[in-house]
């Protein structure tokens, strides 16, 4: 799951993309409106932590604008303004959750899955393929009873399989969603990643769930 | 009616100087008029009887054939409608008298004929004849310098007390009436008068500092009552317009704090996840201090000036000198500009500049100023300082200053080169929490209040403060010190 954070308080923005990486999101800065709009509106993400008061554009004028392109990312408005007036202005502008400064670091991520988890139409915070299961919220994954440990790049990799069923998932989508604004899409890593995560979720086991697509990507098949 | 109001007041005042004139206009309507007609009556009587008199001291007269009456007629072609005339002997016995008189005859008083005798006139009013009174004249003749005969006249009063009595029934029936109506009608015209009064204090009574936007109607006529109401807007709109200050600063000054606050709390949360490196958690903590040092220099610059509002910051004012205060704060601020690989050049022309001030602050002031300068400039730049002394023909900041008398400031001048202000921003920059570049004044730990305290500051000691600024090119500041020393103290010698 790739995030974007515009937030021009750059200590803010610091511990949150720490936080959220640590949870195994991908996460970009923006740090202010412009270069946030700009982002959001090149690279696909799967969710939008926006900041109202910031430079160049106001959040809300981003807000609008994100909408007004038929955009329907997530987005949860994070910022210092706590009154009523404020709050339904930032909803009735399109934002889907709101939270105020200073917040409790376990509710942003609480409110961040929520948000990812609307997609769906089941709402169970389980993410179930075949015989392999997936905690969004403990991270645990498990096949056929067992626990797979997965490192932080090979988790989010699989969370974006499940998410996305039976679809053909090319290198690039595969790269916007699971690394940041900083990975190089001209190496293989996408490869090398896939293949760790095939060793660890489909060797000994049957069928095997996570199959390439020659020339294209990878698919992970609903049996 | 509550007899405390204006309307009651107003009513009271209106009907009681209205009845004091009535009052007095028909007390003196009703004594001219008696007094013109007792005169008139006495008038008439008095000719009548020169008349008579004259006609029967006249030899030639046929006055003494047939009656009283006849004589009358034919001589004088007089009928003496409503009148009693007797004549009499000087003795005081009757002689001839009118018809009307019949049996009767008219009194005399013993003064009358004492009077009549000596040969004086004698008026009198008598109510010995009947109900209705007389008037009565009492007219000697004389003949030869002897009162020969009296000729007495009678006229009733009837009609003339009639006349008055009439008067005074109508005034005392038409002055109470007429206060009456007065009193319902000065409270009908206070009640209309006062009435948007009425409507002002009910609207005013409705505003709160919750709806401060609200404003009383005003009313068509340009009188009194717009003209308050117009005083009651304005007023209202300078009450909403300082509550929405208030408002603004703090909720300005609660997101001031929350930003650190945030930063601290998310921080520690985050670090608190798992288990750190001893390097990420004195990294975490560094930081920590860092905001917390910011929250704290927040605190003291806004206490400092909500004390300064309350005007409870004394100045320890004492005779102070500029230039060295100025010197060593730009020693000192060398230091900091050459590590940011700026060029720092002051420029102070006299030693000895003295002030009535308070150093600590003058020094906090001069610090401000060019640190914001040094913040503001990117590397390579420039920043100058000056201070000197100049002179301006005393004017509209000294009341009681002689004709010609110059007054003696310091001009205090801080320059950079760098990012500039906009011209919008130019009048906002020493409000609270302002700031020209956020995230710099983030990185530079400013409180955002920096300029607001110089600003205190120099008007404490009645100074001024303004800013030329071009964006991209940079700022100066001009500072004007007035250098007022107590008369005791020796003035400065260049």
């Amino acid at each position: 799951m790739r995030l974007l954070v515009i937030e021009d308080e750059k200590k803010v923005a610091n511990f949150i993309k720490k936080g959220l990486e640590e949870e195994h999101y991908a996460v970009d800065n923006a740090y202010d409106g412009e270069s946030g709009l700009y982002m959001a509106e090149t690279n696909e993400y799967d969710l939008i932590v926006l900041d109202l008061m910031i430079p160049k554009i106001d959040g809300l004028e981003v807000l609008k604008r994100i909408r007004g392109n038929r955009n329907n990312v997530p987005i949860l408005v994070l910022t210092a303004k706590d009154s009523v007036e404020d709050i339904v202005r930032g909803l009735d502008a399109g934002c889907d959750d709101y939270l105020t400064k200073p917040f409790e670091f376990l509710e942003l991520l609480a409110r961040v899955r929520a948000l990812l988890r609307r997609e769906k139409i089941d709402k169970e915070p389980i993410l179930k393929i075949d015989d392999l299961t997936l905690s969004l919220v403990t991270h645990k994954v498990m096949r056929r009873g067992k626990e797979i440990e997965l490192t932080g790049k090979e988790y989010a990799l699989l969370e974006y399989f499940m998410r996305n069923p039976d679809k053909v998932l090319t290198r690039t989508m595969i790269s916007e969603h699971v690394w940041d604004y900083h990975f190089d899409s001209m190496t293989n890593v996408v490869d090398v990643y896939v293949n760790y995560l095939r060793k660890k979720v489909d060797k000994g086991f049957e069928p095997k769930l996570i199959q390439t697509i020659r020339g294209v990507g990878y698919i992970m098949k609903k049996v | 009616m509550h007899f405390r109001s204006l309307r009651f007041k107003l009513t009271l005042w209106y009907v009681l100087i209205l009845g004091i004139l009535l009052i007095s206009f028909s007390g003196f309507l009703y004594f001219t008029l008696s007094k013109s007609l007792y005169r008139d009556v006495d008038e008439k009587l008095r000719s009548l009887a020169e008349l008579i008199a004259s006609e029967s001291a006249s030899p030639s007269s046929k006055f003494g054939f047939g009656t009283f009456d006849q004589a009358l007629e034919t001589s004088l072609n007089l009928r003496p409608i409503g009148k009693f005339i007797q004549v009499l002997d000087q003795s005081g016995n009757i002689g001839r008298k009118s018809d009307n008189l019949r049996n009767v005859q008219l009194p005399i008083s013993l003064n009358a004929l004492k009077n009549a005798t000596k040969g004086s006139i004698t008026f009198e009013t008598n109510r010995a004849l009947g109900n209705t009174p007389l008037r009565i004249i009492t007219f000697p003749v004389i003949e030869d310098d002897h009162v020969t005969k009296i000729v007495q006249i009678a006229s009733s009063l009837e009609e003339v007390e009639d006349a008055l009595n009439t008067l005074f029934l109508i005034l005392i029936i038409a002055v109470p009436l007429a206060l009456m109506i007065a009193i319902l009608g000065g409270q009908f015209l206070a009640h209309k008068a006062l009435k948007p009064v009425d409507n002002i204090t009910q609207t005013a009574r409705m505003i709160t500092s919750q709806n401060l936007n609200q404003r009383i109607a005003p009313v068509k006529m340009k009188d009194e009552i717009s003209r308050l109401i117009e005083t009651f807007n304005e007023m209202i709109s300078r009450l909403d317009q300082s509550f929405r200050q208030v408002k603004q600063f703090s909720s300005d000054a609660s997101h001031e704090l929350k930003t650190p606050l945030t930063i601290l709390k998310g921080e520690v949360e985050v670090t608190l996840r798992k288990e750190r490196s001893l390097q990420e958690y004195q990294q975490t903590l560094k930081s920590n201090l860092e905001e917390i040092n910011r929250m704290s220099q927040i605190v003291d610059d806004l206490l400092l000036l909500s004390r300064a509002d309350g005007g409870e910051v004394g100045l320890n004012k004492e005779d102070i000198n500029l230039s060295e205060i100025f010197n060593e704060v730009v020693t000192q601020m060398e230091m900091l500009a050459a590590s940011r690989k700026l060029r720092l050049f002051a420029s102070n022309h006299h030693q000895d500049i003295h002030m009535f001030g308070d150093a600590l602050r003058i020094r906090e002031l001069f610090i401000n100023l060019i640190e914001n300068g040094i913040k503001y400039t990117e590397q390579g730049g420039t920043i100058r300082v000056t201070l000197s002394k100049e002179y301006e023909p005393l004017g509209r900041n000294s009341p009681g200053g002689t004709e010609g008398e110059k007054e003696e400031f310091a001009k205090i001048v801080v320059s950079d080169t760098g990012i500039g202000i906009a011209e919008e921003d130019q009048e906002r920059i020493f409000n609270r929490f302002f700031r020209v570049d956020k995230a710099r004044s983030r990185e530079e730990g400013g409180s955002g209040l920096g300029l607001s305290i110089c600003k205190w500051i120099i008007e404490a000691h009645q100074g001024e403060i303004r800013v030329e600024s071009e964006l991209g090119k940079g700022s100066s500041f001009i500072v004007k010190l007035p250098l007022k020393l107590p008369p005791k103290l020796p003035l400065f010698h260049q």
